[in-house]
C-alpha cells in the first residue's frame, strides 16, 4: 500500500476522446481540464456520455481516438488496477460489494494490509475504519455488507476508493440513496479532500449539490462538449437549458393541467402498520387525484405501497378499495382490483432485460391476446405500438430488447404496462429518478393528463421540488409515521421540510 | 489488454447473432466428417440409431430447458428417470398393471417426484442445485434399495413396442420426442404459461410484481422436468425389456449440454426447444462418432467435458455482449 504526495494528480486533461461500441457513438470529440484542488462537476441528461466518460478516465473502458493525459504525459490505463496506481479511483453510481464480508473487509478488498502474504486483519480492519470515520462514523466496520442500509453500502464503496490512497476521486450519482445527513456528511469530506489538494470528478443529477459544491461544470450532451460554467454565475435554469439542448417548458405542471377531482374516495387507508416499516398510516385518495407520498429515503414509504400491493402482510389496519375492504394477499389480486405498482427499482424489479418492449408492455395482459391458437404476437405488437405512439416510447422497433432503451423510455414502457391493464389506482415509487430532465418532464405532464382523465394517482417521491410541481396534496411521513397531510397549493420546499420534521 | 477486450466483445457479438446458425452448422459439419470417414454412418440402420439415442437424453433436455429456463438447474433426472423406470417396472410385473396404463402412471410418478423438488425450490426458496443434488442421490439410492441391484425382467413384448416399436419406419421414442417438442414449442412462445417462464427466469422480482404467480409455476416446472424424466426412463426400460437400476446413468451430462450448446442460459430467461432439440442430436452425433470411429469408449467422457466447457464459454460470450 502506498500513499502520499507520489501519487498527487495536479492536473487531468481528457483531449479529443472518442469512444465507440459497435456502432453506437457514447463520445465525441470530448474535452476538458481539471487542476488539483477543485471539484469538477459533469452534467448531462441521461445516455449524455458522462459514466462512459468516468470510465476511461478510470480505466475500465479504453477510448476509441483522443488521449487522457496525467500532470502532462498520456496515459493509456489497461484496467482500473493501473488507473489506480496513477492515483485514479471510482466510487461507482452501481453497488458493487461482497455482501459475506464484513463492511471493513470490503473497503480494503484487494488491498488488506499483509505481511509476507498473510493477512493480518487488525492492520486491515484499523485502516478500514479511518476510512469509514471520515465518511459516517456510525457505520459497524464488523457488520455484514449485506445488511446494512443502501445508504452505508454507498458509503462504503466509496471509503474503498478513498481508500485506495487516491488523489483524483470520481464519484458517479454518490448522493443517489443518501439521507440528508449522509449527503452532508459526503460533502464536508468532498471539501476537505479538495482543501487537502485533491481533484474530484463528480456527476450528479442533483443540479442544487452542484451548485454548492463544484467549483466548474462541464455539460454533455449526446456523446458531446457544450459548454463549461461556472457556479458561481449559472442558475439551475442555465444548467438544465444546457443539458436538454432548448428551453425547458414552464415547470408548474400542476397549473397548466388542472386536476379534475372527484368527491368519491378511491383508496381509503386506516392504522397500516407493519412492523419496524411503518407504524399508523392513514390516508384518502380521491377519485382524479394525485396525492404525493414524501419523506426521505428509510421513511418507510415504499414498504407501505408494497404492503398495498399484496406484496407484503401487514400487521394491523384496514384498507378499502372503491368502498370495499381489501387485504390483497398477492400483487395478482390488487391488479385484479385495479390498483398497481410501479417499483422503485426498475432494473431490478420492473423489466425484463430479455424480452422485447412489446412484451414487457403487453405481459400482466398476455391472455387477453390469446385463443385456443395461442398467444397472437400480432395483436401484441399492435397494441403495444399504440402506447408507444401515444406515450411516446422512443424505440427503433417493438421487438427490440427493452434492455437496450433509455431509462426514461424504459420507464415509459413499464408505466403503459398498467395503463393497457386498465388500472384506477396507480402507485408509482420514485418514478422520474435516474431519468433525464426531459423525460422526465413527459412522465410527469402523463400522469397529470391522466389524473384529469380519471385515474388516481399515489406519487412516492424523495424531491419536494417534485412534488410541488406534480401533486395535488401531499403525505409526509418521517421514520415510519405520518407527519402531516397537506394540499401542495401554495406549499414550499421549505414548509413541506418543515413539517415532515415536525 | 483493450485490444483483446474488443475482439472479445467482437467475437462474442458474433456469437451472439449466429448462435442457433451455429449449432447447425456444427451438427452438418460433424454430420460430413462422420459420412465421409466411416462407411457405416451414413445408414438408415446407424441413422435409426442415433436419433434413437437422441430421443431419449432429448426428452429430458426438454425437461432441463424448462428448469433452466426459469433460472433453475434440476440434477436429478437421470436418477428420476431411473426411479421410475423401476416404478413402472414393478406396476408391470408385481401389479399387473396393463401396459398402455403403466406410461401415464410412471409419468404421474416422474412429476410427483419432481414436484417435490419443486416445493422445496419454490416455496421454501432452497437453492435448486442443492435441492437436486440431494433428490438425486436419494432416487439413486431407492432405486438400489428397491431392486438390490438386480434387474425387472422381462416386460413383455406389449409393452415393449413403446421402445422398440416404430410406425412407418420411425422409433416410437423418436416420434414421441418430436411431439413433445413441438408441444412445448409452442406452450413456451404462444402460451400466457410459456410466456410467464419467461418473465421468471429473466427477472423474478418484476414476475412477482406484475401478478405471475411465480412459486406455482416453478413448482410446475420441475413437475415437468420429472415428468419427463420418468417418460425417458420408462421407455428405456421398454426397449431394453427390462427394468435395470442402471436406467438414467449418464444421462444427466448430455441433457444439460443439450441444453446450453442450443442457446439456452445457465441464468435463465433465455433459450428455445428448437435449440435444445439441435444440441440432443448433435450430442448423440457425437456418442455415436466416437463408437464409429473406434475411440474408446473411456474417451467419450472426456470429450462430453470438453464440449460442456466449450459451451458454458459460448454461455458466457453470449451474456459479456
Amino acid at each position: 500500500m502506498t500513499t502520499g504526495s507520489s501519487m498527487l494528480v495536479s492536473q487531468l486533461e481528457v483531449r479529443n476522446v472518442s469512444k465507440t461500441f459497435g456502432s453506437v457513438v457514447a463520445l465525441r470529440d470530448v474535452s476538458l481540464t481539471a487542476k488539483a484542488g477543485e471539484v469538477h462537476a459533469v452534467i448531462g441528461e441521461n445516455g449524455a456520455g458522462k459514466s462512459t466518460l468516468m470510465n476511461i478516465i478510470c480505466g475500465n473502458h479504453s477510448v476509441s481516438s483522443g488521449e487522457i493525459r496525467v500532470d502532462g504525459k498520456a496515459v493509456r490505463f489497461g484496467s482500473p488496477m493501473e488507473a489506480q496506481h496513477m492515483g485514479i479511483a471510482i466510487a461507482p453510481q452501481e453497488i458493487l460489494l461482497a455482501p459475506a464480508l464484513s463492511v471493513a473487509e470490503n473497503v480494503m478488498l484487494g488491498r488488506q494490509r499483509a505481511t509476507g502474504g498473510v493477512v493480518s486483519w487488525k492492520a486491515t480492519r484499523a485502516e478500514a475504519i479511518r476510512h469509514l470515520q471520515a465518511l459516517d462514523p456510525d457505520i459497524d466496520p464488523d457488520a455484514r455488507a449485506g445488511d446494512v442500509t443502501v445508504a452505508q453500502q454507498q458509503l462504503v464503496q466509496i471509503a474503498r476508493a478513498t481508500a485506495t490512497g487516491a488523489r483524483l476521486l470520481i464519484f458517479d450519482e454518490p448522493t443517489a440513496a443518501l439521507t440528508l445527513k449522509e449527503s452532508a456528511r459526503l460533502f464536508d469530506f468532498i471539501k476537505r479532500f479538495r482543501s487537502e489538494g485533491g481533484l474530484i470528478l463528480y456527476i450528479s443529477h442533483r443540479l442544487g449539490e452542484i451548485l454548492e459544491l463544484s467549483d466548474r461544470i462541464t455539460v454533455l450532451r449526446d456523446g458531446r462538449f457544450v459548454t463549461e460554467l461556472d457556479p458561481a454565475k449559472t442558475s439551475k435554469d442555465e444548467m438544465i437549458q444546457a443539458m436538454a439542448g432548448r428551453e425547458v417548458a414552464d415547470l408548474d405542471l400542476r397549473h397548466q393541467i388542472p386536476a379534475k377531482i372527484s368527491d368519491e374516495i378511491v383508496l381509503k387507508v386506516e392504522g397500516l402498520s407493519r412492523r419496524d416499516e411503518f407504524d399508523n398510516i392513514s390516508f384518502d385518495l380521491k377519485r382524479g387525484e394525485i396525492l404525493a407520498i414524501g419523506g426521505l429515503i428509510g421513511s418507510g414509504r415504499s414498504e407501505m405501497a408494497r404492503c398495498l400491493f399484496g406484496d407484503k402482510p401487514r400487521d394491523a389496519g384496514r384498507v378499502e378499495v372503491f368502498g370495499k375492504v381489501e387485504n390483497f394477499s398477492a400483487p395478482a389480486d390488487a391488479i385484479r382490483a385495479g390498483l398497481v405498482y410501479l417499483p422503485e427499482e426498475r432494473k431490478h424489479d420492473g423489466i425484463f432485460p430479455q424480452l422485447s418492449v412489446a412484451e414487457n408492455i403487453a405481459m400482466p395482459n398476455l391472455g387477453a391476446f390469446a385463443n385456443w391458437t395461442g398467444i397472437s404476437w400480432l395483436k401484441v405488437v399492435g397494441a403495444a405500438e399504440e402506447y408507444i405512439r401515444s406515450i411516446p416510447i422512443k424505440v427503433n422497433s417493438p421487438h427490440q430488447l427493452i434492455s437496450n432503451l433509455s431509462g426514461g423510455n424504459q420507464q415509459k414502457a413499464i408505466l403503459s404496462r398498467w395503463l393497457m391493464s386498465h388500472c384506477r389506482i396507480l402507485i408509482l415509487d420514485e418514478p422520474t429518478r435516474g431519468i433525464d430532465v426531459n423525460a422526465k418532464r413527459e412522465i410527469q405532464k402523463l400522469l397529470r393528463e391522466l389524473a384529469q382523465g380519471g385515474l388516481s394517482v399515489v406519487y412516492i417521491s424523495s424531491e419536494l421540488q417534485e412534488i410541488i410541481d406534480v401533486s395535488d396534496r401531499v403525505v409526509l411521513m418521517h421514520e415510519g409515521k405520518v407527519r402531516g397531510i397537506v394540499p401542495t397549493e401554495g406549499a414550499t420546499q421549505e414548509s413541506l421540510l418543515a413539517v415532515a420534521m415536525s | 489488454m483493450s485490444q483483446s477486450q474488443s475482439n472479445f466483445a467482437r467475437l462474442s457479438s458474433m456469437i451472439g447473432r449466429f448462435e442457433a446458425i451455429g449449432i447447425v452448422a456444427a451438427l452438418l459439419l460433424l454430420c460430413v466428417f462422420l459420412t465421409l470417414s466411416v462407411d457405416t454412418f451414413a445408414t438408415s440402420y446407424n441413422m435409426t440409431v442415433v436419433i434413437r439415442q437422441a430421443s431419449f437424453v432429448g426428452i429430458i433436455a426438454l425437461g432441463q430447458t424448462l428448469v433452466l429456463l426459469i433460472g433453475g438447474i434440476d440434477l436429478s433426472v437421470g436418477a428420476g428417470a431411473g426411479l421410475s423406470a423401476i416404478f413402472g417396472a414393478l406396476l408391470l410385473t408385481s401389479l399387473g398393471v396393463h401396459p398402455y396404463l403403466v406410461i401415464p402412471l410412471t409419468c404421474l410418478f416422474g412429476f410427483a417426484l419432481g414436484t417435490i423438488n419443486g416445493a422445496l425450490v419454490a416455496y421454501a426458496r432452497l437453492n435448486p442445485f442443492i435441492v437436486t443434488l440431494a433428490s438425486w442421490e436419494i432416487f439413486a439410492g431407492a432405486t438400489l434399495v428397491i431392486t438390490q441391484g438386480n434387474p425387472i425382467r422381462p416386460l413383455g413384448p406389449v409393452f415393449g413396442w413403446f421402445g422398440k416399436g416404430d410406425i412407418f419406419g420411425v422409433p416410437v421414442p423418436v416420434l414421441i420426442f418430436i411431439l413433445l417438442a413441438i408441444v412445448l414449442a409452442f406452450v413456451l412462445n404462444r402460451t400466457r404459461f410459456g410466456r410467464n417462464i419467461y418473465a421468471i427466469g429473466g427477472n423474478r422480482p418484476a414476475a412477482v410484481l406484475v401478478g405471475i404467480p411465480v412459486k406455482r409455476i416453478e413448482m410446475l416446472v420441475f413437475g415437468l422436468s420429472g415428468m419427463l424424466a420418468a417418460l425417458a426412463g420408462i421407455l428405456y426400460a421398454s426397449r431394453l425389456d427390462s427394468g435395470q437400476p442402471s436406467v438414467g446413468e449418464g444421462w444427466l451430462m448430455p441433457a444439460i449440454t443439450a441444453s446450453i450448446i442450443g442457446g439456452v442460459s445457465l441464468r435463465g430467461g433465455q433459450g428455445t426447444i428448437s435449440g435444445t432439440v439441435a444440441g440432443a442430436l448433435l450430442m448423440a452425433v457425437l456418442g455415436n462418432g466416437i463408437v464409429l470411429l473406434n475411440i474408446s469408449g473411456y474417451w467419450q467422457r472426456v470429450i462430453v467435458g470438453v464440449v460442456v466447457l466449450v459451451a458454458i464459454l459460448i454461455d458466457l460470450l453470449r451474456r459479456k455482449r
